[in-house]
This record gives C-alpha cells, sequence and structure tokens, in this order.
C-alpha cells in the first residue's frame, strides 16, 4: 500500500510545527502527496504554501502542447514587473512518472532553461499524480504508446494554496490571467 | 516543512478492531483484451486489462459509518472543502448517524471521490479503473460479456428511465457471473480514473474539431455510439469533479490480483 | 450557498482547454475563476452588438408553455440573468399513461426566455440533486462553439454559469446536447429563446407559446401505465406518440388556446425533434405572416409551414370568426392516430358573411372529459375477485369510451355523417354477430359499410393497446347506451376472439 496521500485536517492541526494558521478548508495543500523536483528533493506539495504558485501538469516527451505551455508561463512571468515577478514561483508536475525520472526532469529544465530557482519542475507517484489532477481539475489519460491526452491549463494559486484563477489560453498571453497573476503577488 | 504525509494511517484503521471492511467480499476477475467504449488509442484498439480483484457489493451506508467513525476527518462536519461538496452525506441524519432516509443496507451515495479513494485506501483497496469497471459490468448472470444482447441493455435504460425520486433499493441484487453484485441498476460508481475519459461536454464533438484541446490527440472518440447505455455512463462521469457528490454516485474498491 | 461557489471556482468544466489557435471569446472556454467574461471588447464592429450592458442586471420572466413573457419594451442593451433549472419528472403523456420527462424549468417544452437583440445573457444551469443525468443547454441563438453546450455541463445537484451576447434576433430552439443527444431531446428536453429586434415584435393580442416533439414508448399508443423510452423505435424514427407541448391534451378541452373574434394571434412554433420535421397548419386560418425558420423574412398568406427538428418559425394570423381551430401536424396520422392535435378556441359573435358552415372541431375531439379512470379501476378490481357486475363494466366502459371512441364517434355516439359512422341507435350494430362486434376494436374495421341508411367507408385502426377487459367493458356500455339493444361482453369473449386473429381479408364483406 504506497499511496496515502488524503492528508487529514485534524492531524494537520496537531502538526504546527510547519505553518502558523490552520490551512483554509478550501486549499489544495490539503493533499498530502509528496512531489520529487528535478534536483531530486522530495517534498510535501504543502511546502509550496506562503508564495504564489502557477501551476501546471505537462509531461517532458510531449511535443506538441507542452512546450507551448511552458512558453506560456514564461512569457506571464514576464509580463509581471520586477520585483513583484521574483515573488511568483512556477511548477509544473508531470503527469508521466515512468518516463520522468528525476534525470529527465533535470534535462529538460536545462534544455529549456528553466531556472531553478523560480521554476520547479516535478513528479510524484502515479496515484499521487491523479489526484493532483482531479484537485486542480485536469484530465489525462496514457495511450498505448506511451504518449497522453491531457487537458492544458494554467492555475493560479494563492500563497495558501486555494485556486484563484486559470486559464486555458496557451501559446499567448490571456491578459485577464495576467491581472489576476498581478493583483495576487500584490496582495500575497 | 510539511511533515504530515501520512504513509502510515492506514495501518492504524487496518489494526482497527471493528473496521467491517474487512469483510468484504473481493472475487477475481480475468481481465483480458476488451473492447471498450473508448478505444484505448481513440482509433480502435481494445484496451488491455490486467487480472484484478472486485468488490462484489457496493460500499453500504452501514460501511461508510463505520469509515467515518474511524476516520473522523471524513466526518461531513469535519471534511476538507477541497475533498467533498456541501452535499457530502447530507442525506444521513447526523454527521454520525444514519438514519430513515440512509439504511443500513443501501448503498452510501453523497460522497466525494476523494472520499470514495479514502475508504478503499482503508480496506487495502483502491477505485477501479474505468476499464476494470466497464469489463465487470458487461457481464451478466451466465456471460461475462453480454453487450451484444438487447436484454442486457434494456435493463441498464430502464434504469435510466426510473427517475430518483423513490429510495434507493438495498444491495444485493442477483450475481453475475463472476459473482458480482448491483453494476448496473443500482447506482452510478466512481471510478479511479473518472477524469481520464475526456468526453468533451457536448457530445456532438468527438471526432477531428477538437485536435488542438488536447495534447497529442482529439477528446476520446467513443466507439458503438449506439451504445449508448454505457455512453451515458462516460457521460455522468465526465460531468463530474473531484469533490462533487450527487444522489446516486456511490462506489465500489478493486484490488489488484 | 457558498460551498457552490467554491465548486464552480474550480472551473473546469471538463473537457475544455483549449490550446493555441481558439479564438479568446471561445463561448466554450470558460473564464478565469470569479470573473465574468464579457465579448464587448469589439463592440463597434459586431452586428447586432449594441456595446455594453446598461443599467441594473435584469432577471429574465420565464414563460411557462403555452405562455410567452411580455415583450421586453426597452429601449437600451441590459444585462439579463436566466435561471434555467432541469428537472427530471414522472408526468401523465396521455390519459393513464406516464412517461419520465426531463425538463428545462419542470415543463416539456422547456420555459420560453425572452430577451432583446445587444443584450449580454448571463445564464445559470441548474440541474436539480433530485436528478440522475448530467445536462447540458445548446441554445441556437448563441454564437458560439456548441451553442453553450460545453459550458454548462452540469451534474446532478450542481450549477453551470456561462454569458453569451445576443447578436441575431430570431426565435431559437434551445435542447439539452449530452450523450446520447438523441435520448435527451426525446424525453422533452427542448424549448425556445426568443431574441426581440431593438424596436421589438408589432403589438398583438395573443402570444402562445407551442413546440412539436416525437415520444418514444416501449408500450403502444395509449397503452396504460408507466412507459419506458424505447432507444429502438427512436433510432428507426418511429415515434409513439406526436404530440404539441409534450402531453396529449396539452392544448385542448380546458387546455385550448383561446382569442375573440377580431383579436390578432401570435404563435412561436418549435419543433424539438429528436426526428420528425412538422407540417404545421391551423385547420380553419390562414397566417396572415409566416416568419418561416424564425428568421427576418415573412412569407404571406401561408396554410402551411414547415417546421424542421431543432428549428422554428413565427406565424401572426386574425380570427376573424368564432369556433375551434385545430392545430395540426399535416401530416396527418400523426394528428390522429398519435396525438399532434391542439385547439384554437376563438369566442364571438358569428360572421356570417365570411364563414356560415357547420363548425368542425367536434371531428377532431369532440367533448373528451377530463380523465377519471377510476370507474375503470374498480371494474378491474371487480373482475379480479369475480364480482364485475354488468353496471361497472358500463361505467368504466363510459370512461374508456371518452378517453378511446368519443375522438370519431363522438361522446353522444352520433359519429360524424359521412366520415365516421353512428354508435347511437345504430342498425349495423344491432345486426352483428358477438364475434364481429368484438373483431372491430381488437382489428379495426375497412371498407364501405351502410349505417342507419348512410354510406361510409372509411378506415378505423385497430386499438390493439386495449386490453381484453378494457374491450369488454366499452363494448358493453355501447351496447347498453344511446337506445341500442341491450347485452353483455366479457373479458373471456374478446380474449377469444383476440385469440383467432384478423379474419382474412375477403371473408369480411
Amino acid at each position: 500500500m504506497k499511496r496515502l496521500w488524503i492528508a487529514c485536517l485534524s492531524l494537520l492541526l496537531l502538526a504546527p510545527a510547519f505553518a502558523a494558521a490552520p490551512l483554509p478548508s478550501d486549499s489544495i495543500y490539503q493533499l498530502g502527496v509528496k512531489l520529487t523536483d528535478q534536483q531530486g528533493h522530495s517534498w510535501p506539495l504543502s511546502e509550496r504554501r506562503g508564495r504564489v504558485q502557477l501551476v501546471t501538469m505537462f509531461y517532458t516527451s510531449c511535443t506538441m502542447v507542452c512546450p507551448m505551455t511552458v512558453d506560456t508561463m514564461k512569457l506571464t512571468r514576464k509580463a509581471i514587473d520586477e520585483p513583484a515577478r521574483d515573488k511568483l514561483d512556477l511548477l509544473a508536475v508531470s503527469f508521466d512518472p515512468a518516463r520522468d525520472s528525476v534525470e529527465a526532469l533535470r534535462r529538460y529544465a536545462d534544455k529549456r532553461q528553466l531556472d531553478a530557482p523560480h521554476w520547479t519542475l516535478a513528479r510524484g507517484d502515479s496515484q499521487d499524480v491523479r489526484a493532483l489532477s482531479a484537485l486542480l481539475g485536469l484530465q489525462y489519460r496514457q495511450l498505448p504508446d506511451g504518449d497522453y491526452n491531457h487537458s492544458t491549463e494554467l492555475i493560479l494559486l494563492d500563497p495558501d494554496g486555494r485556486i484563484i484563477a486559470r486559464t486555458s489560453i496557451i501559446g499567448r498571453l490571456d491578459p485577464t490571467f495576467v491581472e489576476a497573476v498581478r493583483k495576487a503577488l500584490a496582495t500575497g | 516543512m510539511g511533515t504530515f504525509v501520512m504513509r502510515w494511517a492506514w495501518l492504524i484503521v487496518g489494526l482497527g478492531a471493528a473496521a467491517p471492511s474487512l469483510a468484504a467480499n473481493y472475487v477475481p476477475l480475468p481481465g483480458g483484451s476488451f473492447a471498450s467504449v473508448i478505444a484505448a488509442d481513440n482509433k480502435t484498439a481494445p484496451a488491455q486489462i490486467a487480472p484484478f480483484r472486485l468488490r462484489t457489493e457496493p460500499v453500504t451506508n452501514a460501511e461508510f459509518l463505520a469509515f467515518v467513525t474511524a476516520h473522523p476527518e471524513w466526518r461531513r462536519d469535519r471534511v476538507a472543502s477541497v475533498f467533498a461538496d456541501g452535499q457530502y452525506l447530507s442525506h444521513w441524519a447526523s454527521p454520525d448517524t444514519l438514519g430513515a432516509d440512509a439504511l443500513p443496507r443501501q448503498p452510501v451515495t453523497r460522497v466525494s471521490w476523494f472520499a470514495a479513494q479514502a475508504f478503499c485506501q482503508s480496506e487495502q483497496a483502491r477505485l477501479p479503473t474505468w476499464y476494470e469497471w466497464e469489463f465487470a459490468a458487461a457481464a451478466d448472470a451466465h456471460r461475462p460479456d453480454a453487450r451484444g444482447d438487447p436484454a442486457w441493455r434494456d435493463r441498464i435504460l430502464s434504469w435510466y428511465t426510473r427517475p430518483s425520486n423513490t429510495a434507493l433499493p438495498l444491495v444485493g441484487g442477483d450475481p453475475d457471473v463472476h459473482g458480482v453484485r448491483d453494476l448496473n441498476g443500482l447506482i452510478w460508481e466512481w471510478v479511479d480514473d473518472f477524469n481520464a475519459l475526456l468526453v468533451s461536454g457536448d457530445n456532438r464533438d468527438q471526432d477531428g474539431a477538437d485536435k488542438l484541446r488536447f495534447c497529442g490527440a482529439g477528446a476520446a472518440n467513443l466507439r458503438e455510439k449506439e451504445n449508448y447505455a454505457t455512453l451515458m455512463r462516460v457521460a455522468m462521469l465526465s460531468a463530474l469533479k473531484a469533490a462533487d457528490t450527487t444522489n446516486n454516485m456511490g462506489f465500489r474498491c478493486a484490488r489488484p490480483k | 450557498m457558498k460551498l457552490l461557489t467554491t465548486i464552480l471556482s474550480f472551473g473546469c468544466v471538463l473537457a475544455l482547454a483549449a490550446c493555441s489557435g481558439k479564438p479568446a471569446g471561445d463561448a466554450a472556454t470558460p473564464a478565469a475563476a470569479g470573473q465574468t467574461q464579457a465579448s464587448a471588447s469589439q463592440a463597434s464592429t459586431t452586428p447586432g452588438d449594441f456595446g455594453p450592458p446598461q443599467g441594473e442586471p435584469i432577471h429574465a420572466v420565464l414563460g411557462v408553455p403555452p405562455n410567452v413573457p411580455p415583450p421586453i419594451n426597452r429601449n437600451y442593451p441590459a444585462k439579463v440573468i436566466v435561471d434555467l433549472e432541469v428537472i427530471e419528472k414522472d408526468m401523465e403523456i396521455s390519459e393513464g399513461v406516464t412517461y419520465t420527462y426531463w425538463t428545462f424549468g419542470g415543463t416539456t417544452p422547456g420555459s420560453f426566455i425572452r430577451v432583446r437583440q445587444g443584450d449580454t445573457v448571463e445564464f445559470h444551469l441548474k440541474n436539480s440533486p433530485t436528478s440522475k443525468m448530467p445536462h447540458n443547454i445548446d441554445l441556437h441563438g448563441v454564437t458560439g462553439p456548441g451553442g453553450g453546450a460545453a459550458s454548462s455541463f452540469t451534474a446532478p445537484g450542481h450549477e453551470s454559469q456561462f454569458t453569451f451576447k445576443a447578436l441575431n434576433p430570431g426565435i431559437f430552439v434551445y435542447h439539452c446536447a449530452t450523450a446520447p443527444v438523441g435520448m435527451h431531446i426525446g424525453n422533452g428536453m427542448y424549448g425556445l429563446i426568443l431574441i426581440e429586434p431593438p424596436e421589438g415584435l408589432p403589438k398583438v393580442d395573443h402570444e402562445y407559446y407551442i413546440m412539436q416533439g416525437d415520444f418514444y414508448t416501449t408500450g403502444k399508443y395509449r397503452e396504460k401505465g408507466h412507459q419506458p423510452f424505447d432507444m429502438d423505435k427512436a433510432i428507426d424514427e418511429h415515434p409513439t406518440y406526436v404530440l404539441f407541448n409534450g402531453h396529449e391534451g396539452s392544448l385542448t378541452g380546458d387546455n385550448a388556446l383561446t382569442a375573440k373574434v377580431g383579436e390578432s394571434v401570435r404563435l412561436f412554433v418549435g419543433n424539438g425533434g429528436p426526428n420528425l420535421v412538422s407540417s404545421f397548419h391551423v385547420i380553419g386560418a390562414i397566417f396572415d405572416k409566416v416568419y418561416y425558420e424564425g428568421g427576418k423574412h415573412a412569407q404571406e398568406n401561408v396554410q402551411t409551414t414547415l417546421i424542421p427538428a431543432g428549428g422554428a418559425m413565427m406565424a401572426e394570423f386574425h380570427v376573424r370568426v368564432p369556433g375551434s381551430y385545430v392545430l395540426v401536424d399535416h401530416s396527418i396520422f400523426r394528428a390522429f392516430n398519435k396525438g399532434a392535435l391542439g385547439i384554437l378556441k376563438v369566442d364571438g359573435p358569428e360572421n356570417k358573411a365570411i364563414y356560415s358552415g357547420k363548425e368542425v372541431d367536434a371531428v377532431y375531439l369532440g367533448d373528451r372529459a377530463e380523465p377519471n379512470l377510476q370507474a375503470v379501476a374498480v371494474a378491474a378490481q371487480a373482475h379480479a375477485t369475480g364480482t364485475l357486475s354488468k353496471d361497472e363494466q358500463i361505467a368504466a366502459g363510459k370512461q374508456l369510451f371518452t378517453g378511446t371512441c368519443s375522438v370519431c364517434h363522438q361522446a353522444n355516439g352520433e359519429g360524424l355523417e359521412g366520415v365516421f359512422p353512428p354508435l347511437a341507435k345504430s342498425d349495423f350494430l344491432a345486426k352483428l354477430s358477438k364475434e364481429d362486434l368484438i373483431g372491430i376494436p381488437l382489428h379495426g374495421h375497412t371498407g364501405k359499410i351502410t349505417v342507419n341508411g348512410k354510406d361510409y367507408d372509411s378506415v378505423m385502426p385497430p386499438m390493439g393497446q386495449l386490453t381484453d377487459d378494457e374491450v369488454a367493458n366499452i363494448l358493453t356500455f355501447v351496447l347498453n347506451s344511446w337506445g341500442n339493444p341491450g347485452g353483455q361482453i366479457s373479458k373471456e369473449e374478446v380474449a377469444k376472439v383476440r385469440a383467432a386473429g384478423p379474419p382474412a381479408p375477403a371473408a369480411g364483406h
């Protein structure tokens, strides 16, 4: 039995060391999944708490939409003026844990110049990925040839992990979404 | 930071002597190559299903009550709103009492996907995948795949055309050839990969037009369009988000072989 | 409902993620959570776009069929909020026959929506918690992919919202487009939305809302009890019922449309389908104008107009002579054998200069009583216990006669001279053997006969939907009514004739 990602609120309250205030009930950080990043570090999803996150899901061998998704995240970040820009974290979680090893994520980050610290590429085990996609409202399905069908959206989380905006406009900037990012950074 | 991932949590549950889920009955199903309504490659490829075991009955109110008693974080008054909507278990008399509208042997409904997953984990199981569920539901009393028989389809359709304004029957319908009960004609059931069906909310644009919407291919092409009985179940599942609950949506669990 | 809002803020109507190349105003793309998407940015260049909404948002008044909400009478574009709830419910499709309808607003057809061209419509589709199925809505008046269908895919107990600008004036069908679409439409999920031109429509005295639909039940026409949907018949396009406003009798008797002599009437008529095309006609009226296909142009002096499945039209006419005008699908077997009938009842002084003949509405409907099958139930029970009396049979037969036979033979048994033979004081009936008498309702009757000195040469279809005891009760009622010779027919005698099968064609006369 390897997948126990459901975190419970009550136990969360018993573990106050890492969070000053209890998590809001509608925070995706209620989900107790563990992710591993391109540098091989493992951490619970809730470790993202405290900063505004721009989140998407992808996989490195995707040739069609995913590169555009990554570009759109870059564009969105660039559309935010300094110094607010540095308060924005970019997180892309892979649908494809079988092929997207830490090494694969690292290679992809290097090739696409997705620089730490603001960029995080991450993987989790397959059940955790399914739960995270369900929570984010994304869909995906593996095809026999190893590729995936998946929906593509950029999702904006406030510092407490609440979804505050999302866009399915990929390949260019969605002004409404950029405005939401700007606003979140101003208040976050 | 963030040390609250409880990989050990289910052990505590598993040791709970009162957990009725341990009594749940699972039977083996062979799986194999299966002509699903959702082609594996969106064209014609059959699904390949590994042998698995399936709970013979949907989870009942009594079983789910035992679960929330052992895991109070899943009580309706304590569950995090990301995991279950406002109607979660709302037909129960109180957060820890069933009452007149939720009989012990009725299938539990108004449960979210997250709650269903958590329950299945508590009995060392998981939700079945769509292909596993569809494979199992293709059976009738005599055949593992009765889908070519109009009687099989009619039985499902007669359930669809019955409005849900009367109380749900109790679990315990006649067993099929595998010994599984109530797959069709009692409730909707969650599947593990409910968000893998990729069916457009608009029934009519199922080929070509949406190629760009999804990486790599169009939305899932539904095979055998005349097999609308199954198609309606796909439509129902794809209408839901993981925290949603409805009056007729319950679940059962599965295990690897 | 705070929780509901939370759920919705997760956004993601499923299967919607757009990649590149989709226009920003894609109606199927939900906006970022908590923000309303309005396509006002190109106001000046889009015909029918009169700019951003002005004034306070308006909650649309919805029309319950056959009624239409009042005219808009507004000279600016507004934001109009439409709340529509999907409800699955059992209702009578015909006397003693129930069917599970899936409805927009609790009725078939669904609530009538009325907005003004240029309005920004904020649409809330709610799916009742008691529903079993997910549903959505495709409005033919929406400019955008799917007409809103993908944006409104809604699970039971949930709500979806999308916004569109009503760019094109006209009368448009809306319907559910969830898989399988034909079944959702076949169960009654359609309605009309009127997008008024800015200047409004010419004033008339009455506006009515009618929609035709075909229904497919496993049982035969008027077979009693609850009748499930029959997918095979639907695929074969063999409807059991073809109906106006979803129910037999929804526009007849006390439910007839009304007007007074000299008044003007506007009918908004749609066709939900799912399969049939309607040849819509009002017997005894000529439409002054028909805005065919729901569009801008009107044809004048129209007798019968074609309404495609998934289409609608608007007709205007004056009623100049009192009487009952019968609305039919002039594919006429649908009217008399599948239920596609309605009545427009016009009161007022006669105008013999225009029309001086005998009224003909009774041909089609007679005075069908309200559904009351109490006596039928009593008789069935008495038969089961072996205590059925002749009086009970007569009482039951009378009610069954009203539902099944009086349409042609009239409630008083007089028939209609030259068309439908009389049953009252009928010399033809008096000389029939019991077997031949029973054979008529069971097998129908074709060919020339002479009744009370008049010749008749028409077709009576078999009333195969009637059970043995219903036939026995009807015949016993007829034999003991209107000066007929009396007698009694038993269920067993009917069963015997039924088992023997129809007579060979030559054996009749």
